[in-house]
């Protein structure tokens, strides 16, 4: 196998953390987009898991191919998938899928999309459609996969709408979209999506664009149905914020790979990768250095159509070692003795 | 800490702002009449100190961009007074100027804008952007033109080189720092700025924090500083305002209003900071409803039918917005007896120092793998 993105070195997965219990297992995924400018690698080998009843973050910069990973495993990239397998096991089962074996058009993807993954986008009219009411698309979802009882589709909508917290669910459920508010249609969309109790929910950026009040309010209402229902959750975001109120684990990615993995609190205070320290350190946070300058990273992450040799970071990095940070991709290792975090860097390696 | 004398800011007041109003008119109906108004600014009181940042905040749609729009004129104000110190003239109401006299004051007051994808002009090059202002004052041309440009854009850390490049080539931080070596670009005291870091990464928006922070240090700039992000308010700014529906409910220093709120609605803004501290998780307050429509606004206090503090003379009577002492202003009737919950510093959190370079790299590339 040669390894077109970087030019150098492999890029075999050198440490994986993988559980028994796992609902989603991506392994070395590569997407590229093939435009008139050139060929965008938009994920370079892309490893994680998702155990049962977690949620992942999944951070990093505008451009690092977060949602393309959530839109992977929906198998609703418009890229190509040029290589890699992402596992997945439903509820109840042991038997393992290869989605990217499945046809993207076929029944058996169908059926696992919208009803054993669902997705949630920080828009919502991306997934509620303007000319039916709320209740109904909620309905049309729980008639497609889980009863034939329109009455009992009905009373399961409004009973789901209650669960994320709608004042008046009738009158909702008998609303249509653009009659309510932006932090409710949010909560409409978590109402459709969780509709069929799934096994992985992708939920990509769904506050960015909701104020905060609003914001720690669907945060706090998907923690609990998440609790309830025992869906895994991979949360995409940019906000170490919302990541360390959330997330039980983080994956950093940059420029299409995943640079560190840990529990959350390690990637908080026990951090490791440069671009991860360099991250947290950039952050203003409440109460601590005010007057300061903040610490800020240097230059921005390069062009997609652009391959950077050796390190992605090295260009941004104030740790990079000249010689072999800019011509090897350092492996991904796990942080001395550790099963639970990795990193890829050349200073643990 | 007193950060007013540390930086050296002043007592003197830049802008006022008394009791201004910006209603947009609703029309319907095929004869488009006039059925209502959207009160966006709705009476508001407040000032800015020379050289400090005053941040004001509060949830989509209660006002900020509108105030801020309507303090540098490019909204007709509905009401109230906006009393500009201008360093030429002195004080004047710029609610009273017209086009012509506005045309003298407007180089003093500046905005930089949320969005660095479509507030710049993308048919002129970097070079036209910054130097259009200076070419409408006239106060540049030909080789003069050219070198303030170039400074200019040296100032915020783009080589003068790219002058002749158009926006579409450079990326969203770049985009921004046009945009304020644009807004610098007459030397003014007043820039108004609208969210100017809230569409750019974490590490950009570092970068651009710090390079507002810079140029307020060089050049005494004075600024009112629009934001959703509170801890990004909380770290740039002197003072804070925090407005709902077209009101402001409480201003105060920075320290204060975040460590000793005295309005309910500032609480639960605070409550609900995602803090980036996985140790301390925080529920938010539970705000019942939604933020209200300024064009149809509750009666007596606006926050009373989601305020958890709440009593009777809440749904009649509006609390005027007073000074409880220490220049803390309040709008509610129970600032003095309420106790509220601030933030906690998020110190624990250790900030981990970056992994030194190795000494000696190894000879061989290979070594690594
Ligand atoms: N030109 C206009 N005509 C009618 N209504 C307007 C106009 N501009 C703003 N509004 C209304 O005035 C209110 C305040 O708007 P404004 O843009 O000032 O809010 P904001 O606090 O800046 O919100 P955000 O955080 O979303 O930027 C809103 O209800 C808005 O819909
Ligand atoms: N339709 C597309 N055509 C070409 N490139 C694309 C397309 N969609 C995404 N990309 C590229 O894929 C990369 C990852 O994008 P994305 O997953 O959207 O990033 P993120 O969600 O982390 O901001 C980026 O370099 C982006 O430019
Ligand atoms: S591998 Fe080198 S350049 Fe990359 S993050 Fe580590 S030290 Fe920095
Ligand atoms: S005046 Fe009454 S309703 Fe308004 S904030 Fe104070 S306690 Fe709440
Ligand atoms: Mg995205
Ligand atoms: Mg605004």
């Amino acid at each position: 196998m040669t390894n077109v993105a970087t030019g150098a070195g492999t890029a075999t997965t050198g440490a994986q953390i993988v559980s028994e219990d796992d609902v989603v297992r991506v392994e070395d995924l590569r997407l590229s987009f093939y435009t008139t400018l050139g060929v965008v690698r938009a994920l370079n080998g892309v490893s994680f898991n998702i155990p049962r009843g977690k949620v992942l973050g999944v951070v990093g910069e505008s451009g690092c191919g977060k949602s393309q990973t959530g839109l992977s495993i929906m198998q609703l990239t418009p890229g190509r998938i040029e290589g890699g397998r992402i596992l997945f096991r439903e509820f109840n089962t042991s038997e393992e899928i290869d989605i990217v074996k499945l046809d993207k058009n076929g029944p058996e993807m169908r059926k696992i999309r919208g009803n054993h993954i669902s997705m949630i986008f920080q828009e919502p009219m991306t997934s509620l459609n303007p000319c039916y009411t709320v209740g109904h698309q909620i309905e049309e979802a729980i008639l497609l996969h889980q009863t034939q009882d329109k009455a009992e589709a009905r009373r399961r909508a409004v009973d789901i709408l209650r669960k994320v917290g709608m004042p008046n669910p009738e009158r909702i459920a008998d609303s249509y979209p653009h009659q309510l508010s932006g932090g409710m249609r949010q909560r409409a969309m978590i109402a459709m999506a969780l509709s069929c109790n799934p096994t992985l929910l992708i939920a990509d950026e769904p506050t960015t664009a909701l104020d905060v009040t609003t914001e720690a309010q669907i945060l706090d209402l998907m923690r609990e149905l998440q609790h309830e229902i025992g869906t895994s959750i991979m949360f995409i975001t940019h906000n170490m914020g919302v990541v360390a109120q959330m997330c039980d684990e983080v994956a950093v990615m940059y420029l299409g790979r995943i640079i560190e993995r840990a529990a959350v609190d390690d990637i908080f205070y026990n951090p490791k990768h440069p671009y991860t320290i360099s991250l947290l350190r950039s952050i203003p946070r409440l109460g601590v250095a005010r007057g300061q300058k903040l610490e800020s990273i240097k230059g921005t992450v390069p062009d997609p159509y652009s391959t950077v040799p050796g390190c992605p970071f090295h260009p941004r990095c104030p740790a990079a070692i000249p010689g072999l940070c800019d011509a090897v991709m350092p492996d991904e290792v796990f942080v001395d003795g550790s099963r639970t975090h990795t990193v890829r860097c050349h200073l643990y390696t | 800490m007193d950060t007013a004398q540390k930086n050296g800011k002043s007592d003197e007041i830049l802008l006022e702002v008394r009791g201004l109003k910006k209603h947009f008119p609703i029309q319907s109906g095929f004869l488009r009449r006039v059925t209502g108004y959207v009160k966006a600014v709705d009476g508001i009181d407040f000032y800015i100190k020379k050289g400090e940042t005053l941040g004001l905040v509060g949830e989509s749609g209660c006002g900020k961009s509108t105030t801020g729009r309507t303090i540098l004129r490019l909204l007709d104000p509905t009401a109230g007074e906006i009393i500009f110190d201008d360093p030429n003239i002195g004080k004047v109401d710029l609610a009273k100027l017209n086009r012509a006299q506005l045309k003298r004051v407007r180089p003093n007051m500046q905005i930089i804008f949320q969005d660095p994808f479509s507030s710049l002009n993308p048919r002129l090059t970097v070079g036209q952007i910054v130097g259009e202002p200076l070419e409408i004052q006239k106060v540049a041309s030909g080789q003069a033109l050219k070198d303030r440009v170039a400074e200019l854009l040296q100032e915020v850390g783009i080589r003068p080189e790219n002058m002749t490049r158009y926006p579409h080539a450079f990326s969203g931080g770049q985009r921004q720092r046009i945009g304020i070596a644009r807004a610098l670009a007459l030397n003014p005291k007043l820039i108004v700025c609208d969210e100017p870091v809230s569409a750019l990464d974490v590490s950009i928006q570092a970068q651009v924090l710090n390079l507002l922070e810079d140029l307020q240090e060089k050049y005494d700039l004075t600024y009112l500083f629009i934001a959703h992000d509170l801890s990004v308010v909380e770290h740039i700014s002197d003072r804070v305002a925090v407005m709902y529906v077209g009101y402001i409910v409480e201003m105060a220093s920075t320290e204060q209003l975040y460590y000793h709120p005295k309005h309910p609605y500032t609480e639960a803004l605070l409550a609900a900071i995602p803090k980036p501290d996985p140790r301390k998780r925080t529920r938010p307050i539970k705000l019942p409803g939604d933020v209200p429509s300024p064009a149809n606004p509750p009666s007596g206090c606006y926050f009373h039918p989601r305020c958890r503090y709440a009593e009777e003379i809440c749904k009649v009577e509006r609390p005027p917005l007073r000074d409880i002492g220490g220049e803390h202003w309040v709008a509610c009737h129970f600032a003095e007896k309420l106790q509220l919950q601030g933030v906690t510093p998020l110190n624990e959190i250790p900030l981990v120092e970056l992994p030194k370079r190795q000494a000696t790299a190894p000879a061989t590339t290979a070594a690594a793998t």
